[in-house]
C-alpha cells in the first residue's frame, strides 16, 4: 500500500502516458535547441582554431575579420610582414567569404576560403584525408595574364570524387584534395582554394583581401601585438586588429548568440509549457479525484499523505519524462541534419531545471488536494 | 458504562447574513459504550451535520465535543489522526477507492494510521472474511455489487479497532434484502467487536435494530 500512487496512475494510466509523453518531447526540445546553439558555437570556432593564428586583422571599422564588409589592400601585407610585433614571416592574406557553389547540378553552400600556400589560414598536408594540396600561384608577384590555378580542396563530408568539377561565380573548379572535415556554422563545408583563385571567383580578380592573420612575435601575447599594431596604425586608422580570444567572441556574437535569442526564449517557453502541463493535467486530475480525496481525509489521513500521493506522482512523471526526454534528445541530435553537440553537464542542468519546473506545476495540484472538505465523502459536493 | 462520544451546546451555522443556514442548533447528545443508535428525520434537518460534528470532521460553530472522554481541542489537536484512530466512516456511496482491491481498501485505513505490512493484511483479510467476502478480497468495487461494497466499508470503518463507527444512509442505495442482510451484519459486528454504532437513516424498518432512535427537526432533537 504504500505504492497506492501507483496504483493510481496505472488506474489512470492514459492521462499519466500522456502527460510524461508531453514532458519528454519538450525536454527533448529543450535540448536540441540547445545542442544546436552548441553545436554552432563549436562550429564557429573550429577554423579561427584551426588556423593557428593569434592575431586577427581586418578593414578599420569593418568590426571584426569575419563579422563586416572588410578589404584590405595588398600593401597591407608588407606593412604587416615587418611590424615588430608579428613572427616574421607569419602575416597570412585570406579571403573568407560564403558562396553557392553549383554541385552536380545543385546549388549548395558553402565558404570559400583563399589562402597562401605554406602560410597560416589553410591545410597542410597532414589535413588531407585524399588527394593533393591545390597548386599554388605567385601573389605578389602576380602578373595579368596570369591564370590561378583552378582547383579546390573540399571538406571530405561533402562526398565529392576527386577529380569531379564544382562550379563557383560561373568558374569551374577541379576537385583535387579532400580535407578532414572542418564545417563551420550550420554545418556550412569550406572549400580551400589558393588565394588567387578566390580572388578570382569572389572578387571579380580583385587583389583584395577580407583579413590578414598572423601570429605574436616571441616575447608579445596576442593582446600586447595588437595593442602595438594599432597604435602604429593610429594616424591612417586603416586596419583594425584584434586577438583570437576577441574574434572567437565576435563570432559567436554574430553567428549565434544574436541569432539565437529568439531560440532562448523559446526554450524559456518550453519550461514554462513543461510545468503547466504538468500542473495543469495534476490539477484536473486532482479535482476529479475530489470525493476520492475527501473519503481518504475522512478516515484519516493527513495532508502530508494526501500530498504525498500527488507529489510522488508527479515526480515520477517528471522523473520518467526527464530521462526519456534525456534519451529522445540524444536519438533527435543524431537524426538532426546539423550538427548538434548536446554537452552532458547542460543535459543534467536542464534535466534538474526541467524536473523542479514540473514539480512546481504539481505543487499546486497538491495544495488544492490538502484543501479538499472531507465532508465530500458524506454527499459528494459541499 | 462509559460515554464514547458527547456534544453539549452543539451548534453549526453555514453562511453569513440573510444565507445564513442553522444546520444544527443547540444539541446535547451522549452516545454510550457499544450502543446502536440511530438518527432520523427529514432530508435537511441536521443529521449528517450532526454526526460530521461528532466525527471529527466539522468544526462546530459552537458548543463542545468529547471523543472516549477527551474534549476536542479544534485548535491544536490532529484530527486526523484522532479520525484514524478511534472513529470509522461508512458512507452512503460507498466511497470506496476504485482502484484498490477489497483487501486494499480495509487496509489503506490501516495504512493510514501507521499499521503496515503483513499484520495490517491479516487483519483486513480476517475482517473481509467475517464481513462474508473471503472469496472477494482481490475484486475491485466496479467488480462488487452494492451490498458488497457496503460490507467492505464497514469492514474499512472497522480496521483501526475504532470506538465509534458513523454510518450515512448505508442501506440508501441498497435494496430491502441487502438492506436486511447488511443490518444483521451489523447487529453481528457489534457483538463481535463491542463497537459503538450511530447510523442516519430514513428507513423507518430499520429502528427495530436500534438501542436508542434520535429523531430531529430544524436542527435539533425533538425526541430520544
Amino acid at each position: 500500500m504504500n505504492r497506492m500512487f501507483l496504483k493510481d496512475m496505472s488506474y489512470r494510466k492514459a492521462r499519466v502516458i500522456l502527460t510524461t509523453i508531453g514532458i519528454t518531447v519538450l525536454i527533448a526540445l529543450i535540448l536540441m535547441l540547445g545542442g544546436i546553439m552548441n553545436g554552432m558555437r563549436i562550429q564557429a570556432q573550429q577554423y579561427p582554431k584551426f588556423t593557428g593564428a593569434d592575431i586577427w586583422i581586418s578593414a578599420e571599422g569593418s568590426g571584426s575579420a569575419f563579422i563586416g564588409f572588410s578589404l584590405l589592400v595588398p600593401e597591407h601585407l608588407a606593412y604587416l610582414d615587418g611590424a615588430q610585433p608579428l613572427k616574421p614571416q607569419s602575416v597570412s592574406p585570406l579571403v573568407f567569404a560564403h558562396a553557392r557553389p553549383v554541385i552536380r547540378g545543385k546549388l549548395g553552400k558553402a565558404v570559400v576560403v583563399g589562402y597562401k600556400s605554406g602560410k597560416l589560414g589553410g591545410p597542410t598536408q597532414f589535413e588531407l584525408t585524399e588527394g593533393r594540396l591545390v597548386t599554388a600561384s605567385e601573389y605578389e608577384g602576380w602578373a595579368e595574364a596570369d591564370i590561378p590555378p583552378r582547383e579546390v580542396v573540399v571538406d571530405e563530408k561533402m562526398n565529392l570524387e576527386i577529380g569531379e568539377r564544382i562550379l563557383i561565380g560561373n568558374k569551374d573548379l577541379k576537385v583535387v584534395g579532400k580535407a578532414r572535415s572542418l564545417m563551420f556554422v550550420l554545418d556550412t563545408p569550406l572549400l580551400f582554394m589558393d588565394l588567387r583563385t578566390a580572388q578570382e571567383v569572389l572578387l571579380k580578380n580583385s587583389l583584395h583581401v577580407n583579413m590578414m592573420i598572423a601570429q605574436a612575435a616571441d616575447g608579445y601575447t596576442p593582446e600586447k601585438a595588437a595593442k602595438e599594431l594599432e597604435n602604429f596604425d593610429e594616424q591612417l586608422k586603416t586596419i583594425d586588429v584584434r586577438t583570437l580570444k576577441q574574434t572567437l567572441g565576435d563570432i559567436i556574437a554574430t553567428y549565434v548568440d544574436e541569432p539565437m535569442k529568439a531560440v532562448q526564449f523559446l526554450r524559456v517557453m518550453l519550461w514554462i509549457a513543461a510545468g503547466l502541463i504538468v500542473g495543469m493535467i495534476t490539477y484536473v486530475t486532482t479535482l476529479e479525484k475530489t470525493q476520492e480525496i475527501g473519503v481518504l481525509k475522512a478516515i484519516g489521513a493527513s495532508n502530508l499523505y494526501i500530498s504525498g500521493l500527488i507529489i510522488k506522482q508527479v515526480v515520477l512523471m517528471s522523473v520518467v519524462g526527464v530521462i526519456c526526454g534525456l534519451i529522445l534528445s540524444y536519438i533527435f541530435a543524431a537524426a538532426a541534419p546539423i550538427f548538434v553537440s548536446i554537452h552532458p553537464i547542460e543535459s543534467g542542468i536542464v534535466a534538474l531545471i526541467s524536473f523542479v519546473v514540473c514539480c512546481a506545476g504539481g505543487y499546486l495540484a497538491a495544495r488544492k488536494a490538502i484543501g479538499v472538505d472531507p465532508m465530500v465523502a458524506f454527499r459528494g459536493e459541499v | 458504562m462509559g460515554m464514547v462520544v458527547e456534544g453539549k451546546g452543539l451548534t453549526k451555522h453555514f453562511g453569513e447574513g440573510d444565507a445564513r443556514v442553522v444546520a444544527v442548533d443547540q444539541v446535547d447528545i451522549a452516545i454510550e459504550e457499544s450502543e446502536l443508535v440511530m438518527f432520523m428525520g427529514d432530508s435537511g434537518c441536521g443529521k449528517t451535520t450532526l454526526i460530521s460534528l461528532l466525527g471529527c470532521i466539522l468544526t462546530p460553530s459552537e458548543g463542545d465535543v468529547w471523543i472516549d472522554g477527551e474534549q476536542i481541542d479544534y485548535e491544536s489537536r490532529d484530527l486526523s489522526q484522532l479520525r484514524s484512530e478511534k472513529i470509522g466512516f461508512v458512507f452512503q456511496l460507498f466511497n470506496l477507492i476504485p482502484y484498490l482491491t477489497a483487501l486494499e481498501n480495509v487496509m489503506v485505513a490501516m495504512n493510514i494510521a501507521g499499521q503496515k505490512g503483513d499484520e495490517a493484511e491479516k487483519r483486513a483479510t480476517e475482517l473481509l472474511t467475517q464481513v462474508g467476502l473471503a472469496e472477494r478480497l482481490d475484486h475491485r468495487p466496479a467488480q462488487l455489487s452494492g451490498g458488497e461494497k457496503q460490507r467492505v466499508s464497514f469492514a474499512r470503518a472497522l480496521a483501526n479497532q475504532p470506538k465509534i463507527i458513523f454510518a450515512d444512509e448505508p442501506t440508501a442505495n441498497l435494496d430491502s434484502r441487502q438492506s436486511a442482510n447488511l443490518m444483521n451484519l451489523v447487529s453481528e459486528l457489534r457483538q463481535e467487536h463491542q463497537t459503538t454504532i450511530a447510523i442516519v437513516t430514513h428507513h423507518e424498518g430499520l429502528k427495530k435494530d436500534a438501542d436508542r432512535v434520535i429523531q430531529m427537526k430544524d436542527g435539533q432533537i425533538v425526541s430520544v
